[in-house]
């Protein structure tokens, strides 16, 4: 297995991580009715599912790096 | 609607719990696709549906008085007096009750949403990290705009042929002139002397 394929897999894993996290915390501010969980879903939850998409855009690109390495 | 946004929801973290656990299935084709799926426009798309409810549910009455300070301003919309202007529209139906406070306090400008949200935020830290107000004397930053008033007025008849509004008419169209200035509409919510009022109970 090449170092790039563990690489991939541990930033999915991250990303997956971040996603569900970030997601709980969006499921229950939705069902608070209170002035704090606004708070809640834009500092917190919205900051864990950006990061869990920004990181696996970076595993994609992770994952397109060796192909375009053995293209030449 | 909750009930779409939250299997919308439920749904990405399932998907994403599949490649928590096994990250090895992205190496063939549809499973790579459903990786993009479930950890690149699900959650993206949960995202933009949380802002989205989060933003209807701030501009219900009974999540502006579920702050505590603003319990008073609640408790104010049943005076029972014609010449407490929040009461008597928030009694009468003339703006709807389940959004009384947005319609008279809302930025009716393009921006006005994000500037409304971004005012609730700063009411949030002087409650939770600075001094929270005393709730008879909030100010309303940029003082009360007439357009608050005029978007629904302007235009309507009674309010159009009123002598008195016509007469003022300019003044009040460049807010020279309040529509709460002494001697016009000038009992808004009256919170200091709320303990002397008579209230309106709705029949249930």
């Amino acid at each position: 297995m090449k170092l790039s394929q563990i690489g991939i897999r541990r930033l999915l894993r991250i990303s997956s991580a971040l996603v569900i996290v970030g997601l709980v915390l969006e499921i229950v501010s939705l069902l608070w009715f209170h002035p704090l969980s606004f708070v809640l879903f834009a500092f917190i939850a919205a900051t864990f599912i950006g990061l869990g998409i920004l990181v696996y855009l970076v595993s994609l690109v992770f994952a397109v790096s060796p192909n375009a390495e053995n293209r030449q | 609607m909750i009930g779409m946004l939250i299997c919308q929801i439920v749904l990405s973290i399932v998907l994403a719990s599949i490649f928590l656990i096994r990250p090895s299935l992205t190496s063939a084709a549809g499973w790579k696709i459903l990786a993009f799926i479930g950890l690149g426009v699900l959650p993206a798309l949960c995202l933009v549906g949380g802002m989205n409810m989060h933003v209807q549910r701030s501009e219900q009455t009974r999540f502006c008085v579920s702050c505590h300070v603003m319990i008073p301003y609640g408790q104010s919309l049943y005076v029972d007096d014609p010449n407490h202007i929040p009461a008597q529209h928030f009694q009468n139906h003339r703006v709807p009750a389940d959004t009384a406070c947005h319609s008279c306090h809302a930025d009716y400008t393009i921006y006005g949403p994000l500037n409304d949200k971004l005012q609730g935020l700063k009411r949030i830290y002087m409650q939770y990290v600075s001094t929270p107000p005393d709730p008879a004397s909030i100010p309303i930053p940029g003082g009360f705009k007439n357009a608050q008033c005029l978007h629904c007025h302007l235009g309507a008849r009674s309010f159009e042929e009123n002598p008195v509004h016509a007469a003022v008419m300019d003044s009040l169209k460049s807010n020279q002139l309040s529509c709460l200035s002494s001697g016009c509409h000038d009992t808004a919510h009256d919170i200091a002397n709320l303990s002397h009022e008579k209230f309106w109970k709705p029949v249930q």
